[in-house]
C-alpha cells in the first residue's frame, strides 16, 4: 500500500485543528509565563521593601512587655480616675501603638508607648479609624463580610481606602466621616484586636494571655505580607495601585503562571504521544486533577524535603545533624521504628492464623467475626488507646485489679502499665491487625482451591499443604499486608499521643508535632523528623506497590471460587473458643470499658459500686455547645472531602477503566503516592506551603483540613470505585450505546445503577477516616475548625476522662453505624 | 494398576441431590468418560473418587480398599491418585521442575530419583526444555501439560482428569486428545476424565458413562452409545438428531405431519413411538421410502447441511459436500432412512430435551 492512501495518514494531514491548537498551547504557555515572570517582579518588589512580618512579630512582642512595664510603673495607679471616655481613648491608642510597631517593627516604641499610655490622646475619631484600619489589616478576612463590604464599597470604596490610609500616614488628616462612623458600631467585632486592647487595659493583669493573643494576632495576619507590604507603600504613594495588586498577589501569580506552563508542557507531551492535536476533554480533567494533587501533594512534600537540606536556603545538614544527635530524638526514632516493627510481627502472626481459621475452616460463627474484626479496622485508634490505658492503667487499670485479686498481688502498681513501649505495642496491635487480616483474607478467599487440592492429591497432608502451596502463595499478599501495618504503625500519631506522652515514651510522630508548636525554628526540626518518616513510607510504597506486586500470583480460576473448607474436627470448638477469646480481649474489652468509664464518678472504682454511676457526663459533653460545634465541623469537613473526592474517584476510574488516554496514570500514581505518605508528613508540608507564602493562603481554614484528608484518603474511595468499574464488562456499556442511548444515558441508567453500591461504599471510605482524624487536624485546625477528634483529645488531655469517653462512645456509635452501612454496601469486600 | 468400584453412592448437599445411586466398576487400565452436561453431578462423583467430597450413603473402593464409605475415609493424599484440573492448579511460585517433582519431594523420595522421574514425564509431555520456567512464562496448553505430568510422575494406579482441555482454543485441544489417549495406552493407568464435550469422550474412550441429574443414563463403548443410546437424553445429547413423533402399525412407523408418509419398521415395539434419526443417517435416493422438497441448503464444503420439506416436517439431512453441486432448491427428492432409533412415546421427550444445558 502506498504510503499516501494510509487513512490514518490522511485524517493527520487533513486535520484542521491542528494549527489551531498548536497556537493555543503556544499562547497559554506564554501567558503562564508572563504571569510566572510579572509575579517574580512583584516578589522583588516585596523583598525590597525589607518587610518581614517576623520582625514585626518581634517588635509586637517587646512592645507588649515594655508597656506592660511602663504601665504597671506609672499609668495603672490612675486607671480607676479614668473616665469611661478617656479609657476607650486609651485602649485606641495602644492599638495604634500596636499598629506602628507592626508596621514600622518599632522594637524601640516601648517609652513612647508607655508616654502615649499615659496621656491619652484627643483626637479620638481619627485614632479610631487608625484602629479600624489596624484591625483591617491584621483582622480583615475575620471581619465579617457584610461589614467589609460596607466599608470598602461605601460609595466610591478605592477612595475611601485610600483616604484611610493616608490618615495612617499624615495624622493632621481628618478621618473620613464613613470611617468614623463606621467604627463605632465596629466595637467588639474583631476578637483578635479586642483581646489585646483588653490586656493593655487590664494593665498586664491577663499578662499570662500574651503569648496567646500575639500567637492568635501571628496567625491570623500569616501569609498576609505581601498584602500588608503593598498597603504601606500605596499608603505612602510609592507605586501605582497596578503595582500594589501585582506586588499583594506576586506569589498567587508565579503559582498560576507556573501551573499554566506545566499544563501546557504535559498537554504537548501527552499530544506528541497520541498524535493528535484534537484537544481531549478527558486531558483537560487528568490536567485537573494532576493539578490538585501537585499543588496540595507532591509540591508540599518536595518543599519540605528541600526545607530539611536547605533550612537557610543554603545546603547545610546542621539541622539534621543537630536533631539526630539529641538523644530524646534517637530515642523516638528507636521506639517508632521498635514499636511499629513488633506491631508488623505480632499483628501479622495474629492476622494470618485469624485469617485462615476464618476463611477456611468451619469454624463456629465465622461470618461473624469475619465482619467483627473488619468492624475494628476503622475504629479511630485513640478511642482504643483510652480503652487500654483505662485497662492496664498501673494503678486503677482494670485488668490490673483483676490480676492482683486472682494471682493474690500486693497492691503495688501493676503488674501491667500501658504507659511503657511494650504497652503502645500492644495497643497499636490491637488497631492495626485488622490491616493485616483484611490483606490476607483477601488473598486467601481469592486463591483458586484446585491449587490446594492438586497439593492433597499429589500426597501431601492438610498442614504440608498449607506450608508448602498456600503460605508461599499468600506470601506477597503476607509481605504486603505486614508492612502496611508497619507503616501504619509507625506514622500513627493518636496512639502514642495519649499512651506515649504521659509515659514520656516519644516517636517520630509525638515530636513532629511537639516541634511544630515551637514556633520557626521548630518547623525546620519537624522538617526533618519528618523527611525520616517519609523516607521510610517511601521505601515501603515501592516495596510493596512495585516489587511485590509483579510477584502478586493471579489464580483467579475460570469457575467462580468457592474456597475449599478445612474440617478442624476436634479442633472445631477449642478453635472457636479460643477465637470468641480474642475477640472478647480486642474488641468487646475495650469498647466496654470505654462505656463503663463514661458513666463513672470515680475512675477508680466501679461503676456498678454505690453512688458511682451517673449520667452527667453524657448530658454535659453533649449539651456544650463546642461539643456541637465540633461535631458538626468534622461532620461537614469529611463529608465534603468525602463528595470532592467520589467525583475525583468516578472520574479517574473513568479514565482508567474505560479510556486508553494516555497520561491517566498520573494521577492514580500521585493519588497512591499521597495515601502511602504518613498523615503528619502531609500536614507539615501543608502548613510549610499553604500560608500565603506561595499564593495560597487556606492557613487556619477548613480548606486545609479538607485538602489534607482527600490527600490521605483518596485512594481508598477510588479504589474501590476503580475496582467495580473494572468488573463491569465495557461491552454492557456498548450494548446499551448501540441500542440507542446516549453515553449520559448509558452512565446513568446501566453503569451508574451498576456501581452505585461501590460509589456509596467509596463516599464512607473516605467520609469515615476524614470524621474522625487526628493526627493531621492537630497541625492543621485552628479555634474555628476544631473537629471532634481533636475536642475528645484535650478532652482526655485537659479535662476528664469519663467525659471524653462519653464523648469516645458517641463517636464510636457514629463510625460502627457508618461501618455497618458500608459492610452492607460491599458485602465486606471494601479495598483499603 | 486399579479398579475403581464405586456401591450405591449418593452425594446431597442440604437437600438438593446431585448424585443418585452411582453403582459402577472401572476396570484396571480402562479409559472411563463420565459425560453430561454441567451441573449433572459428573464433577461431585470425581470428586468423591479424589477423596474431595465424601458420599452422602455408599461405599468407594479403590483396588481392594474401601475408601470412603461408613466410617472410613482416606483423605486425598493416601489414595495415591493423579488428578489434572480444569484450571490447571499448577502452582505460580514453583518453576516447572518443582511442580512436577512436588509428589515424589512429598514422598522423600531420594534427589536423583526425582531427577530421573521427572525428566522421564516431563519428556513424555514434550516439555523437557522447560524445566526451569516459571508457570507465568508458559501458555495454557503447556500449563495444562505440566499438570498432567504432575499427575503422572508418582505413578499413580489412578488419573483423574477434571475437564483438562476445556480452556484450550480448538486445535490444540484436538492434539491434546491424541496424546492423552497415547500416555494411557503407554503406561496402561486407570482414566477417569470428566468432560461435557461428546466429541472428547468419543475419541479417547473406552467406556462412557452418560449421566444427567445425577442419574447414569446409559454406559458403553462410544459406538453403543452413539448408535444404540438408550433414551432420548443420550441420544440427543451425543451428536446430532431430530426428534419425529410417529405410531407403528403393520410394520411401518407413520410420521405425524408428513402428509401420512411412513418409513419401514421391524423393531419390537409399538404404538406411540419418538423416531430419532440423525441427519447424517438420511440420504437422498430415488429408493427412498419419503418424498420432500428440498428447501435450503447450507454448504459447507465437506458436508451439505440440507433442509428437506416433507408433508409440514423439516427433516434435518447431512449429506456428503460432493452432492452439492447436483442440488438446487425447490428440487422433489427422496429421502431413505439408513438408521433410526425408536424409542417408546413417554410423553416426556421435551421434558427430557429441554434440560439440555
Amino acid at each position: 500500500m502506498k504510503r499516501s492512501t494510509d487513512p490514518r495518514r490522511n485524517i493527520l494531514k487533513r486535520e484542521p485543528a491542528k494549527l489551531v491548537t498548536r497556537i493555543g498551547l503556544a499562547v497559554i504557555f506564554l501567558l503562564g509565563a508572563l504571569m510566572a515572570y510579572m509575579g517574580i517582579r512583584g516578589q522583588n518588589e516585596f523583598s525590597a521593601s525589607g518587610f518581614s512580618s517576623e520582625r514585626a512579630y518581634q517588635a509586637i512582642y517587646a512592645l507588649s512587655g515594655q508597656v506592660s512595664d511602663a504601665w504597671k510603673n506609672s499609668v495603672q495607679p490612675d486607671l480607676n480616675a479614668l473616665t469611661e471616655q478617656e479609657r476607650a481613648l486609651l485602649d485606641s491608642t495602644m492599638a495604634d501603638l500596636l499598629r506602628d510597631a507592626w508596621e514600622n517593627q518599632n522594637a524601640g516604641a516601648g517609652e513612647e508607648a508607655a508616654r502615649l499610655a499615659a496621656e491619652g490622646g484627643e483626637r479620638k475619631g481619627e485614632i479610631t479609624g487608625k484602629l479600624l484600619y489596624t484591625t483591617y489589616l491584621v483582622n480583615g478576612p475575620k471581619v465579617s463580610t457584610s461589614d467589609r463590604k460596607e466599608l470598602l464599597g461605601a460609595k466610591d470604596g478605592k477612595a475611601l481606602r485610600l483616604q484611610l490610609l493616608q490618615c495612617m500616614i499624615d495624622e493632621s488628616l481628618p478621618l473620613p466621616k464613613e470611617a468614623a462612623s463606621l467604627a463605632e458600631g465596629l466595637t467588639g467585632k474583631e476578637r483578635q484586636a479586642m483581646l489585646l486592647q483588653a490586656f493593655f487595659v487590664s494593665g498586664g493583669s491577663a499578662g499570662s494571655d500574651l503569648t496567646d493573643n500575639v500567637n492568635s494576632l501571628k496567625k491570623s495576619v500569616r501569609g498576609k505580607e505581601h498584602q500588608l507590604t503593598a498597603f504601606r507603600m500605596i499608603a505612602r504613594s510609592e507605586v501605582s495601585w497596578g503595582w500594589q495588586l501585582l506586588v499583594s498577589n506576586s506569589s498567587t501569580a508565579v503559582l498560576l503562571g507556573i501551573i499554566l506552563m506545566l499544563d501546557m508542557v504535559l498537554l504537548t507531551l501527552l499530544m506528541m504521544a497520541e498524535k493528535t492535536w484534537i484537544v481531549d476533554f478527558k486531558w483537560i480533567m487528568i490536567l485537573l486533577i494532576v493539578d490538585f494533587l501537585l499543588l496540595f501533594q507532591l509540591f508540599p512534600s518536595v518543599y519540605m524535603l528541600i526545607r530539611a537540606f536547605f533550612p537557610e536556603g543554603t545546603f547545610s545538614l546542621s539541622t539534621m545533624q543537630r536533631l539526630y544527635t539529641y538523644s530524646m530524638n534517637l530515642e523516638a526514632l528507636k521506639n517508632t521504628l521498635i514499636a511499629a516493627f513488633a506491631t508488623m510481627i505480632l499483628g501479622t502472626a495474629i492476622a494470618f492464623p485469624l485469617a485462615w481459621l476464618v476463611g477456611r475452616t468451619d469454624l463456629y460463627g465465622k461470618k461473624f467475626f469475619r465482619s467483627l474484626f473488619i468492624l475494628t479496622y476503622m475504629v479511630p485508634p485513640y478511642v482504643g488507646a483510652m480503652a487500654w490505658l483505662r485497662l492496664m492503667n498501673p494503678n486503677v487499670g482494670t485488668i490490673n485489679q483483676w490480676l492482683r485479686v486472682i494471682f493474690r498481688l500486693s497492691d503495688a502498681p501493676g503488674p501491667l502499665n500501658a504507659y511503657t513501649l511494650p504497652g503502645m505495642i500492644w495497643v497499636l496491635t490491637t488497631f492495626y491487625y485488622p490491616y493485616a487480616f483484611i490483606t490476607i483474607s483477601r488473598a486467601m478467599e481469592k486463591m483458586d482451591p484446585s491449587l490446594e487440592e492438586a497439593s492433597r492429591i499429589s500426597g501431601a497432608s492438610p498442614v504440608k499443604t498449607l506450608l508448602t502451596v498456600t503460605l508461599p502463595m499468600m506470601t506477597p499478599s503476607l509481605i504486603a499486608g505486614a508492612l502496611l501495618v508497619f507503616i501504619s504503625a509507625a506514622s500513627c500519631y493518636g496512639i502514642p499521643s495519649i499512651i506515649g506522652i504521659p509515659g514520656n515514651v516519644n516517636t517520630v510522630t509525638t515530636r513532629i508535632v511537639e516541634y511544630v508548636g515551637q514556633g520557626q525554628t521548630g518547623m525546620n526540626d519537624a522538617t526533618g523528623l519528618a523527611v525520616f518518616l517519609m523516607v521510610v513510607a517511601l521505601l515501603i510504597l515501592f516495596v510493596s506497590d512495585v516489587l511485590l506486586a509483579k510477584r502478586q500470583y493471579i489464580t483467579v480460576s475460570g469457575k467462580s471460587v468457592r474456597p475449599a473448607i478445612v474440617e478442624l474436627r476436634s479442633w472445631r470448638i477449642p478453635m472457636t473458643i479460643l477465637v470468641s477469646l480474642f475477640a472478647v480481649i480486642v474488641v468487646v474489652l475495650p469498647f466496654v470499658t470505654i462505656l463503663t468509664t463514661s458513666f463513672k464518678v470515680d475512675i477508680g472504682k466501679s461503676v456498678f459500686d454505690a453512688s458511682n454511676f451517673t449520667t452527667t457526663n453524657w448530658t454535659s459533653v453533649f449539651a456544650r455547645a463546642e461539643t456541637i460545634g465540633c461535631l458538626k465541623n468534622s461532620l461537614i469537613f469529611a463529608a465534603v472531602s468525602a463528595t470532592v473526592g467520589l467525583v475525583i474517584a468516578c472520574v479517574m476510574s473513568y479514565l482508567l477503566q474505560r479510556t486508553r488516554v494516555r497520561g491517566r496514570s498520573i494521577p492514580n500514581f500521585l493519588i497512591t503516592l499521597g495515601s502511602g505518605t504518613p498523615s503528619v508528613v502531609i500536614a507539615l508540608g501543608l502548613i510549610m506551603t499553604m500560608r500565603g507564602n506561595f499564593g495560597i493562603n487556606i492557613y487556619n481554614t477548613a480548606y486545609i483540613l479538607i485538602a489534607a484528608y482527600l490527600v490521605k484518603y483518596l485512594m481508598m474511595g477510588m479504589r474501590t470505585v476503580v475496582s467495580a468499574m473494572s468488573q463491569i464488562h465495557v461491552s454492557l456499556e456498548e450494548c446499551s450505546q448501540v441500542s440507542g442511548a446516549s453515553w449520559l444515558t448509558t452512565m446513568r441508567r446501566i453503569t451508574g445503577p451498576l456501581i452505585f453500591p461501590s460509589i456509596a461504599a467509596g463516599w464512607f471510605l473516605i467520609f469515615i477516616p476524614s470524621f474522625y482524624e487526628l493526627s493531621m487536624t492537630t497541625l492543621l485546625y485552628s479555634s474555628t475548625t476544631k473537629t471532634i477528634g481533636l475536642q475528645l483529645y484535650e478532652y482526655w488531655t485537659l479535662t476528664s476522662q469519663p467525659m471524653s469517653c462519653a464523648m469516645a462512645f458517641g463517636i464510636l456509635l457514629i463510625v460502627v453505624f457508618l461501618n455497618f452501612i458500608l459492610n452492607r454496601l460491599t458485602r465486606g469486600e471494601f479495598s483499603i | 494398576m486399579a479398579t475403581v468400584t464405586i456401591q450405591h453412592v449418593t452425594k446431597s448437599f442440604g437437600d438438593n441431590v446431585v448424585l443418585r445411586e452411582f453403582n459402577e466398576t472401572f476396570q484396571e487400565g480402562e479409559f472411563v468418560t463420565l459425560l453430561g452436561p454441567s451441573g449433572c453431578g459428573k464433577t461431585t462423583m470425581l470428586r468423591i473418587i479424589a477423596g474431595f467430597e465424601r458420599p452422602t450413603t455408599g461405599e468407594l473402593y479403590i483396588g481392594d480398599q474401601l475408601v470412603s464409605g461408613g466410617k472410613t475415609f482416606i483423605p486425598p493424599e493416601k489414595r495415591n491418585i493423579g488428578m489434572v484440573f480444569q484450571s490447571y492448579a499448577v502452582w505460580p511460585h514453583m518453576n516447572v521442575f518443582d511442580n512436577v517433582a512436588y509428589p515424589l519431594t512429598i514422598k522423600k523420595t531420594p534427589k536423583n530419583t526425582i531427577r530421573e522421574q521427572v525428566e522421564r514425564v516431563l519428556d513424555i509431555v514434550h516439555l523437557s526444555q522447560y524445566a526451569q520456567r516459571l508457570p507465568n512464562q508458559l501458555s495454557g496448553g503447556q500449563q495444562q501439560r505440566v499438570a498432567l505430568a504432575r499427575a503422572l510422575v508418582a505413578a499413580p494406579e489412578l488419573l483423574l482428569l477434571d475437564e483438562p482441555l476445556s480452556n484450550l482454543d480448538a486445535k490444540l485441544r484436538e492434539s491434546m486428545r491424541f496424546e492423552i489417549k497415547e500416555i494411557q495406552k503407554k503406561t496402561g493407568i486407570t482414566v477417569v476424565y470428566v468432560t461435557h464435550d461428546q466429541a472428547e469422550a468419543m475419541a479417547m474412550s473406552d467406556r462412557i458413562f452418560v449421566i444427567n441429574r445425577g442419574v447414569v443414563q446409559q454406559s458403553g463403548t462410544p459406538d453403543e452409545i452413539y448408535n444404540h443410546p438408550a433414551n432420548q437424553f443420550v441420544a440427543d445429547f451425543l451428536g446430532k438428531v431430530d426428534f419425529f413423533k410417529g405410531e407403528v402399525r403393520d410394520g411401518r412407523i407413520y410420521l405425524e405431519g408428513m402428509g401420512g408418509q411412513s418409513i419401514a419398521y421391524d423393531g419390537p415395539r409399538t404404538g406411540r413411538v419418538d423416531v430419532a434419526i440423525r441427519p447424517e443417517n438420511i440420504i437422498f435416493s430415488a429408493e427412498g421410502e419419503l418424498k420432500g422438497v428440498l428447501e435450503t441448503q447450507y454448504y459447507l464444503g465437506d458436508v451439505d447441511d440440507c433442509r428437506v420439506r416433507v408433508g409440514d416436517s423439516l427433516m434435518r439431512v447431512i449429506t456428503n459436500g460432493y452432492e452439492h453441486r447436483f442440488l438446487h432448491e425447490g428440487q422433489e427428492i427422496r429421502l431413505a432412512i439408513r438408521e433410526s432409533m425408536v424409542f417408546e412415546d413417554d410423553g416426556l421427550l421435551e421434558d427430557i430435551l429441554k434440560i439440555r444445558t
